[in-house]
C-alpha cells in the first residue's frame, strides 16, 4: 500500500465551493486523486458526493444556476479556466452513471459513437476499439455475435458493462463512477467491482458509493463527506479502522446515515 | 358476507357502478356515431355527382366548370397538394430548428417566454392569418416580384401563410418529443466528449425522431385542411402552374372551392353533390396522410430499436458506391432546385448558366462546412436554430403589431356597442361580438359534458378493450378532419335534415363536434396525471369506482381539463368555415339569445369586410383586433387556470 502514495497526483481538487442558485452544496473541498488508484467517496445521501464528482468533468455546466469557485487541476491546468476545452476534458475524464444509460442504438454504435466524434473513421480501427473495450469490460464473449442488436435489450448488468466499454472507447485517463452498482443485483455488482479493480491497472477511478463494504473491498483511498464538506480523506484502511474524526468513525460503524 | 353496517349494501353500490359505466360508455360512443354520421352523409350526398362523371374523370379531369356541368377536380386536388408542399419547404426546417432551439439550446428563462408565444401563435384564428396575408403579405410580395406576380395573389403567398400556420404545430409537437428524450442520454453523450450540438444532432434528435415525424405530419394535416387563409390569398383559379414549379401562379385548393361555392349552390343539385365528393376526397387525403404517419412512426421506432443500422442503399450498392451515389444525388438535386428557381426569373440559357454557378457555390459552402472545427460548427448550428426561433417571434410580432397599430383609429365605444351601418361600412360590431360569445357558450354547453364524460370513460373505465380501440381510432380521425368537412356535415345534416336551419344551435352543434376530440384528449391527459396513490387512498376508505372517479379523480384533474377546454373553445371562437354555413348571417339588427335564430359572428364579419365589403381598412383592422382580443383573453384565462391548478396540485 505504501508505494502507492508515491503515485503522482493526477487530479487536484482545491478549495472547491459550489452553489445551486442560492444554496451552497460544496464547502471548501480539497482532495488529491492519485494515478492508478481507486478513490471512493462515501457519505449520507444528499451530502454532495454526486455534485463533487460531476464537477470533475464539468457535468454541472448543464445545471442552470450552478456556480463554482476553486480549482481542479488536471494535467497542470485548471479545468474551470475560461479557455479550457470542455469536450477534450470530458474525453479524458469519462463517466459512468448510476442508472445504466446506453443510447437507443446498436451495441456497436454505442461504442463507436465517441471515437467517431473524435475523428476516427476507419472501419477496421473502429472494430478494434469495439473488441478491445468490450473485452476490457468483460462483455465481449457475451455479445460478440450480436453487436448489431439494440443495446436496450441487454440486462441491467450488461448495460452497465457496455456503458463502461463506451467510456473506455475514447481512451480516458480517469473514470468517474456515480454509484455504478446501485441499480444492479448482487451478481452483476460483484462483476462490476471486479472490473473496477481490473481497470485500475490502466486508469484512475473515482467512485461514489453508498455501500461501505464496496468502498472497503475495492478502493485505495476514501473520502468521507458530510453536508457538503470533505470531513476526512485518507487511505481506505485508515478511514474504516482508525479514522481521526469522530463523525467518520460514527458513519463507518453505521451509527448514522 | 360483508354487509355494510350503514345499511347501504355493497350490492347496490356495485349496481350503481355498473349504471355509471354504461352512461359513460354511451357518452363515449358519441364520437364513433359522429364520425359514422359524417361519413354517411358526405358519401351519400356525393353519390349523385358520380352519375354525371365517373370517379376517375373526377379525380383527373382538369376542367372545373359547374355552370357547364364539367366536374374535373384534378387541378384543384393538385393545387391543394402544391400549396401544402410549398408550405412545408420552409415550415419543416424552421419548425424543427425552433424546436431544437427551445429544447436544447436556449435556457429556461427564454423557454418560459417562447412556450406561451408558440401557443399564442397556434391560437390565432385562420381568418386573421388570412386577413394579415391580404393586408401585408399580398402587397409585399407584389412589390417584391412585380413582374412575376403583379397581383400578389399566388401559390407562393398561400404557401408562406400556410407555413406560418403550420409552424406552431410543428414546433410544439417536436419540442415535446425532444424534451421527452431522457436526460441520461444527453449526459452520456457529453461524457464521452461530444459537443452539445453533436449530442443534439446525433443522439437527441435520432432518439426523438418518431415524435418529430409526427410533428411534421400533423403540420401537413393542418396545412391540407386549412380553408380561410388559403382562400384569401391564392387567387383561386384552378390552373396548373406553368412550369409546374411556378410558385407565382394562381392556384385553387379543395377547401377554397368548398368555401367559395357552397354558399351559392342549389341544394340537391349535381354541383352540390360534386362539392361533397370533393369534401370526401379531402377527408381521404387527410386520412391517408395520418395513416402514413402512423406507419412511418412505427417503422422509425422499429429501426431505432432494430438490428442493423445499414440503410437500403448501402445494402444494394456497398458502402463506397452508396457514398458516391449520395454525393452525386445531392449535386444533381442542388442543381435542379437552383435551375427551377432561376427559370422563374430568366430565360432558359441564362437560368441554366446561373443555376450552375449557384449550385457550385452551394456545394463549395457545404464542403467548407465539413471542414470547420467542432466548436465552430456548434456555434454555427446554434445560431441557425436561434434564427429559426427568431423568425417565428418576428412574424408573430409583425402580425400582432400591424393589427394593433392599424386598429386603433377605428376603435371606439361606439364601434364596440353599435350596430353595423351600411353593410358594415360604418357603425359598430356589437351583434358580432355578442354572437361570437353566444357561439362560445353554446359550444361549451354541448362539447364539455360530452367530451369530459368520454374522456373519463377512456381514462378510467375502458381498459383498452376492443371498443376502446375503435373509440381511439374514431377520435383520431375526427381530430384530423378539416373544419370545412364539419361545415359540409353541418349544412347537410344539422341545418337541412335535422331542420334546425341556419341558426345559433346548428353552429354550436357543428363546432362542438369539431372540438370534441380536443376535449376528450385533454380530459384523458389530465386524468392520467392524477397519481395512482390518490385513487388508492380513496379505495382504501371503501369508496367504489364511480365515487372515486367523480369525487376524487375528476376534481383533481379539473384544472387540466379546464385549461384544455378553454383553449379548444378559443379555437372554436375563431373558426370561420363551419359557422359561415351553419349559423352566420351578414347583418343582425337586434341581439338576444335565441337558439333557433342565426347570429353575426366576428370571424365571418371580418372575412366579409376584408373580401367583399368596402369598409375602411381601419374598421377591418379593428374587427380583427376584437376577434384576436377575445381569443387572447381565453388563452390568458387558460394559462391562469393552468398556473393555479399546477400550484394547487403539486403531486
Ligand atoms: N441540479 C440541482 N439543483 C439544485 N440542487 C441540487 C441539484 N443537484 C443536487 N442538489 C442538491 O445538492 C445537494 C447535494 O446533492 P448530491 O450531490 O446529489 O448528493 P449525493 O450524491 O451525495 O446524494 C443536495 O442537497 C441536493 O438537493
Ligand atoms: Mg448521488
Amino acid at each position: 500500500m505504501m508505494s502507492e502514495d508515491n503515485n503522482e497526483v493526477i487530479l487536484n481538487i482545491q478549495g472547491l465551493n459550489l452553489w445551486y442558485g442560492e444554496k451552497q452544496a460544496l464547502f471548501d473541498v480539497d482532495m488529491p486523486v492519485r494515478r492508478n488508484e481507486i478513490t471512493a467517496l462515501i457519505g449520507p445521501s444528499g451530502c454532495g458526493k454526486s455534485t463533487l464528482l460531476r464537477c470533475l468533468n464539468r457535468m454541472n455546466d448543464l445545471v442552470e444556476g450552478c456556480r463554482i469557485e476553486g480549482t481542479v487541476e488536471y494535467g497542470g491546468v485548471n479545468i474551470f479556466a475560461p479557455d479550457a476545452d470542455i469536450n477534450g476534458l470530458r474525453k479524458r475524464i469519462g463517466m459512468i452513471f448510476q442508472k445504466p444509460n446506453p443510447f437507443p442504438m446498436s451495441i456497436r454504435d454505442n461504442i463507436t459513437f465517441g471515437p467517431r466524434l473524435h475523428g476516427i473513421e476507419k472501419k477496421k480501427e473502429l472494430e478494434q476499439i469495439v473488441e478491445r473495450t468490450l473485452r476490457q469490460a468483460a462483455l465481449w464473449e457475451e455479445v460478440r455475435d450480436r453487436l448489431g442488436s439494440n443495446a436496450l435489450a441487454l440486462s441491467g448488468g450488461q448495460q452497465q458493462s457496455l456503458c463502461i466499454a463506451r467510456a473506455l472507447s475514447v481512451n480516458p485517463d480517469i473514470i468517474l463512477m456515480d454509484e455504478p452498482t446501485s441499480a444492479l443485483d448482487p451478481i452483476a455488482t460483484a462483476k462490476i467491482e471486479e472490473l473496477c479493480v481490473e481497470l485500475k491497472k490502466d486508469y484512475t477511478v473515482v467512485m461514489v458509493t453508498h455501500n461501505m463494504q464496496q468502498a472497503m473491498r475495492i478502493s485505495d483511498m476514501t473520502g468521507f463527506m458530510y453536508m457538503g464538506k470533505m470531513v476526512e480523506h485518507d487511505r481506505t484502511d485508515v478511514i474504516f479502522h482508525s479514522a481521526s474524526q469522530e463523525a467518520t468513525r460514527r458513519y463507518v460503524s453505521g451509527l448514522f446515515g | 358476507m360483508f354487509t355494510n353496517q350503514n345499511g347501504r349494501g355493497t350490492k347496490a353500490r356495485a349496481d350503481s357502478d355498473k349504471v355509471v359505466r354504461y352512461l359513460l360508455m354511451a357518452a363515449a360512443s358519441a364520437s364513433v356515431l359522429i364520425l359514422l354520421a359524417i361519413l354517411v352523409f358526405i358519401t351519400n350526398n356525393s353519390l349523385l355527382a358520380l352519375k354525371s362523371t365517373d370517379l376517375l374523370g373526377f379525380l383527373t379531369g382538369n376542367v372545373w366548370k359547374p355552370s357547364e356541368g364539367l366536374y374535373g377536380a384534378g387541378n384543384i386536388i393538385l393545387g391543394t397538394l402544391l400549396v401544402t408542399l410549398g408550405s412545408l419547404v420552409f415550415a419543416v426546417p424552421v419548425g424543427i430548428g425552433s424546436a431544437i432551439f427551445m429544447a436544447e439550446v436556449s435556457n429556461a428563462k427564454v423557454r418560459r417566454i417562447l412556450k406561451p408565444l408558440v401557443e399564442l401563435f397556434a391560437g390565432i384564428p385562420s381568418v386573421v392569418y388570412g386577413f394579415f396575408g391580404l393586408m401585408v403579405l399580398v402587397p409585399a410580395l407584389a412589390g417584391l416580384f412585380p413582374e412575376q406576380m403583379p397581383t400578389g395573389f399566388a401559390w407562393l403567398t398561400g404557401s408562406i401563410l400556410l407555413g406560418f400556420m403550420a409552424l406552431p404545430t410543428i414546433i410544439s409537437v417536436a419540442e415535446d418529443a425532444l424534451k421527452a428524450v431522457p436526460g441520461t442520454y444527453r449526459e452520456a453523450s457529453l461524457a464521452v466528449g461530444a459537443t452539445r450540438w453533436e449530442t443534439t444532432s446525433k443522439v437527441i434528435v435520432p432518439a426523438a425522431i418518431s415524435g418529430i415525424a409526427s410533428a411534421v405530419i400533423l403540420g401537413i394535416g393542418r396545412a391540407v385542411g386549412e380553408t380561410m387563409a388559403v382562400m384569401m390569398v391564392t387567387g383561386n383559379s384552378a390552373l396548373v402552374p406553368e412550369p409546374l414549379w411556378n410558385v407565382f401562379s394562381f392556384v385553387r385548393t379543395i377547401t377554397a372551392t368548398l368555401a367559395l361555392e357552397m354558399p351559392e349552390v342549389v341544394v340537391g343539385s349535381t354541383h352540390y353533390s360534386a362539392l361533397f365528393l370533393l369534401g370526401l376526397v379531402l377527408m381521404l387525403i387527410v386520412l391517408v396522410i395520418n395513416l402514413c404517419a402512423k406507419q412511418v412512426v412505427r417503422n422509425v421506432n422499429r429501426k431505432m430499436q432494430g438490428a442493423n443500422g445499414r440503410s437500403f442503399l448501402r445494402r444494394i450498392l456497398g458502402k463506397k458506391d452508396a457514398k458516391r451515389f449520395k454525393r452525386g444525388f445531392s449535386v444533381i438535386a442542388t442543381l435542379a432546385v437552383a435551375y427551377m428557381v432561376c427559370s422563374l426569373f430568366l430565360d432558359q440559357a441564362m437560368a441554366l448558366a446561373l443555376s450552375v454557378v449557384l449550385a457550385s457555390v452551394l456545394i463549395l459552402v457545404q464542403m467548407f462546412l465539413k471542414r470547420i472545427t467542432r466548436s465552430s460548427r456548434q456555434k454555427l448550428m446554434h445560431s441557425a436554430t436561434f434564427l429559426c426561433a427568431g423568425l417565428c417571434v418576428i412574424v408573430l410580432s409583425v402580425l400582432l403589431g400591424d393589427i394593433i397599430i392599424k386598429a386603433v383609429p377605428a376603435l371606439s365605444w361606439n364601434f364596440l356597442t353599435g350596430y353595423p351601418v351600411d353593410a358594415g361600412k360604418s357603425g359598430g360590431i356589437y351583434p358580432a361580438i355578442v354572437g361570437t360569445l353566444e357561439i362560445i357558450i353554446g359550444t361549451a354547453a354541448i362539447a364539455l359534458p360530452l367530451g369530459i364524460l368520454s374522456g373519463t370513460y377512456l381514462a378510467e373505465y375502458s381498459k383498452g378493450g376492443r371498443f376502446a380501440q375503435v373509440l381511439e381510432q374514431a377520435i383520431d380521425v375526427l381530430n384530423g378532419t378539416p373544419s370545412i368537412v364539419f361545415a359540409l356535415f353541418g349544412v347537410s345534416a344539422i341545418v337541412a335534415i335535422l331542420g334546425l336551419g341556419v341558426s345559433l344551435l346548428s353552429g354550436c352543434i357543428t363546432l362542438a363536434f369539431m372540438i370534441l376530440p380536443v376535449i376528450i384528449r385533454t380530459t384523458e391527459d389530465a386524468i392520467g396525471n392524477v397519481p395512482l396513490q390518490v385513487r388508492e387512498a380513496s379505495y382504501a376508505l371503501g369508496a367504489n369506482k364511480w365515487q372515486t372517479t367523480f369525487k376524487i379523480v375528476l376534481p383533481a384533474a379539473l384544472g387540466g381539463i379546464m385549461t384544455g377546454a378553454i383553449l379548444g373553445l378559443g379555437r372554436a371562437a375563431g373558426e370561420t368555415a363551419p359557422v359561415m354555413f351553419t349559423a352566420a348571417v351578414l347583418m343582425r339588427y337586434s341581439v338576444g339569445f335565441n337558439l333557433l335564430e342565426p347570429v353575426m359572428v366576428l370571424p365571418y364579419h371580418l372575412y366579409y369586410l376584408a373580401t367583399e365589403g368596402s369598409a375602411d381598412p381601419s374598421m377591418q383592422y379593428a374587427t380583427a383586433l376584437v376577434l384576436l382580443a377575445i381569443v387572447l383573453a381565453m388563452f390568458l384565462v387558460a394559462n391562469v387556470v393552468r398556473e393555479y391548478s399546477n400550484k394547487k396540485n403539486k403531486w
